[in-house]
């Protein structure tokens, strides 16, 4: 670290001589142990920062030690079956590939387009600095509002698996499922294997949209749709009760849920539950994406956004002011890029490890450029059958005045509508107007929503998200005070467009 | 549709947050989730004051989970009752307080031997109430 801060110096310009690694990884789930795995194989330094304990990922979520404490997880690991244990290979060879610097249970809080990282873990924090990042965060389930969402006993399908991988808990009671997607059959199959026997799956997709897909049927898609089938079959054999075409979903209790009704097919149907697991497809997590102020491209017809990529991964600012100016020095690989599932995931993360390394030995032959592999694209063919026979359904349930749309400021559809008819027609006025995406989740569960609402009066209008500004997660205050590795180009700010008086901060460490 | 259904009202909430409440909560009825298999306890923690067995390298969301615990939080709003809904660190219906810092994730905070866990009640204060 050389010199006085210089506010006005191109950033960038020195950031060779004073990285951390060559490359900072966010996520070790499969595309981030397969990235990091290659990258470290041509001879470059890897860090890769994770929020779990363990390498895995959420597929993967706690393998290592649900296989180290056998033969007690025998049970357990029987009931999640053959696409858990797939990711045993992937784990060990992450482990066991000498020189990657493997930080858990650390969260990323804020992401720079000049591969600037400030990380957190437990009570320290500080930056870390790269040539290149790579964001592999991964997906989330699609948020969706329903009357009733927010009541103790409702969870998401991810959750309930989460819970199976890593709490080695069963939900016990009345099980309901209803959502839609592969995540959630896949469940009921595992639940099943535990002998568990859900009241109810209630699909929101139909045969219908089974037929419509069926052009979008890629040879790739075959495997996955003989799994299905076969999760079909013997939930069916078991005698579980399953319904499509299932609308209106309400959840209905006062300390907890202790009721769900639903429609099947026109017909009102209400049953005793003590967990009711929800689970409308998944979609990219863009939090950090957003962060760094990269480019998002909003999917009309699945609702969601999309960080604007290469195929290589690359990523690109969005325009006007940002913190960072210069060249974006990110790439997004796996779900976090587009969702496309663990195999698309670990393709597509050995990809950019290729072209990343291509790019920084600015290999004479290549150029950096590296064409893209077929395994990169046969493991996402398959990717839009799925999209067409599972089409979201709990998404676009009529949103109810009085649903919870915000659900950390408790902001209803009714609340946000009123708000548009005063006026507000952008998702940073909603914020400044209402705190809607102001709470601890920072408008991880309501932005989809909220551009739903925006869209209602707006018309065809493409949403803009919430504008994201670190820190992404609480950060506690003695982290802050002993941040490490402040670096004076971090302090530029080359406009804040918005906020004009803002200026840089001063350096504040000797 | 009867709106109190879907947001409880802020009357409600004593009656959630009272140890003594808690303690018949916990033992009535079956448990929202269950071990699979054996489960073998090698710690302790504490939540509310109240000892929980633990076993190392869970998450304290599914120490507390297991532990039939009916609430992890209350609103600052309403002061409705919320438990984990994502489990992975996006939903932030987790927050606890942990060792006298709130706004902790419990889905993302692994448990220690007597780790001090309470339930955050409404906005995060900045010293912790267990203090």
């Amino acid at each position: 670290m050389t010199g006085m801060p210089t506010l006005n110096s191109f950033p960038g310009s020195n950031s060779d001589t004073t990285v951390d690694a060559d490359v900072i990884v966010i996520g070790a789930g499969p595309a981030g142990m397969s990235a990091a795995i290659g990258i470290t194989r041509a001879g470059l330094k890897v860090i890769v920062l994770d929020m779990q304990p363990a390498p895995g990922g959420q597929i993967f979520r706690s393998l290592e030690s649900n296989l180290q404490a056998r033969p007690a997880t025998n049970k357990l690991l029987h009931a999640l079956g053959p696409t858990y244990l797939d990711g045993q290979a992937l784990i060990e060879q992450f482990r066991s590939t000498p020189g990657i610097d493997y930080r858990p249970q650390t969260t990323v809080w804020d992401l720079r387009a000049d591969a600037t990282v400030g990380w957190l873990q437990g009570d320290a924090a500080g930056y870390l600095r790269a040539r290149q990042v790579v964001v592999a965060n991964g997906a989330m389930e699609r948020p969706v509002p329903f009357p009733g969402w927010t009541l103790p006993g409702v969870m998401t399908a991810g959750a309930v698996q989460t819970l199976l991988k890593a709490g080695r808990l069963q939900p016990g009671g009345r099980v309901v499922l209803v959502g839609t997607g592969p995540l959630i059959l896949l469940l009921a199959d595992q639940l099943r294997r535990l002998g568990i026997r859900p009241s109810l799956i209630g699909r929101t997709d139909t045969f219908k949209d089974k037929i419509a897909a069926v052009g979008s049927l890629k040879i790739s898609a075959f495997s996955p749709l003989v799994k299905g089938l076969g999760w079909l079959t013997k939930l069916k054999l078991a005698g579980i009760t399953m319904r499509t075409g299932v609308s209106d979903l309400r959840a209905h209790g006062r300390d907890k849920v202790e009721s769900v009704s639903l429609s099947i097919d026109g017909r009102k149907v209400e049953l005793g539950c003590d967990l009711l697991v929800v689970h409308d497809g998944i979609v990219p997590a863009t939090d950090i994406a957003h962060c760094a102020g990269l480019a998002m491209d909003w999917q009309t017809d699945d609702s969601s956004w999309q960080p604007r990529t290469t195929e290589d991964g690359r990523a690109e600012m969005v325009p006007g002011p940002g913190l960072t100016g210069g060249p974006c020095k990110i790439r997004v690989s796996g779900d976090a890029r587009r969702i496309g599932g663990a195999d698309a995931a670990i393709a597509h993360g050995r990809y950019v490890a290729a072209c990343i390394a291509a790019d920084l030995h600015k290999n004479s032959t290549t150029g950096g450029m590296i064409a893209v592999g077929d395994d990169v694209v046969r493991t996402l063919a398959g990717r839009p059958f799925i999209d067409k026979a599972f089409p979201r359904g709990l998404a676009t349930q009529a949103l109810e005045d009085n649903t919870i749309i915000c659900r950390c400021e408790e902001l209803t559809a009714g609340d946000i509508r009123t708000a548009i008819g005063n006026g507000v027609t952008d998702m940073n006025h909603l914020r400044g107007t209402l705190r809607c995406g102001m709470g601890p989740c920072q408008g991880r569960s309501c932005a989809v929503t909220v551009a739903r609402l925006l869209a209602e009066s707006a018309g065809a209008n493409t949403p803009a998200l919430f504008r994201a500004r670190p820190p992404l997660r609480p950060l506690p205050l003695i982290a802050l005070a002993n941040l490490s590795g402040l670096d004076p180009e971090l302090a530029q700010v080359v406009s804040l467009g918005d906020k004009p008086e803002a200026e840089a901060m001063e350096q504040p460490h000797e | 549709m009867d709106e109190c259904l879907f947001r409880q009202s802020v009357e409600a909430v004593p009656t959630l947050s009272t140890a003594g409440n808690c303690a018949t909560l916990y033992l009535a009825g079956m448990g929202m989730f269950t071990p699979v298999g054996a489960f073998e306890a090698a710690i302790t923690i504490f939540f509310d004051d109240r000892p929980i067995p633990a076993r190392p390298g869970e998450t304290v969301a599914a120490c507390l989970l297991r532990a039939n615990t009916p609430a992890f939080r209350t609103t600052p709003v309403t002061g409705a009752a919320r438990l984990p809904y994502c489990m992975i660190g996006h939903c932030f219906e987790c927050l606890v307080e942990i060792d006298g810092i709130g706004n902790k994730q419990a889905c993302l905070q692994i448990v220690n031997e007597g780790m001090k866990v309470c339930t955050q009640k409404g906005a995060a204060t900045v010293i912790g109430a267990s203090q």
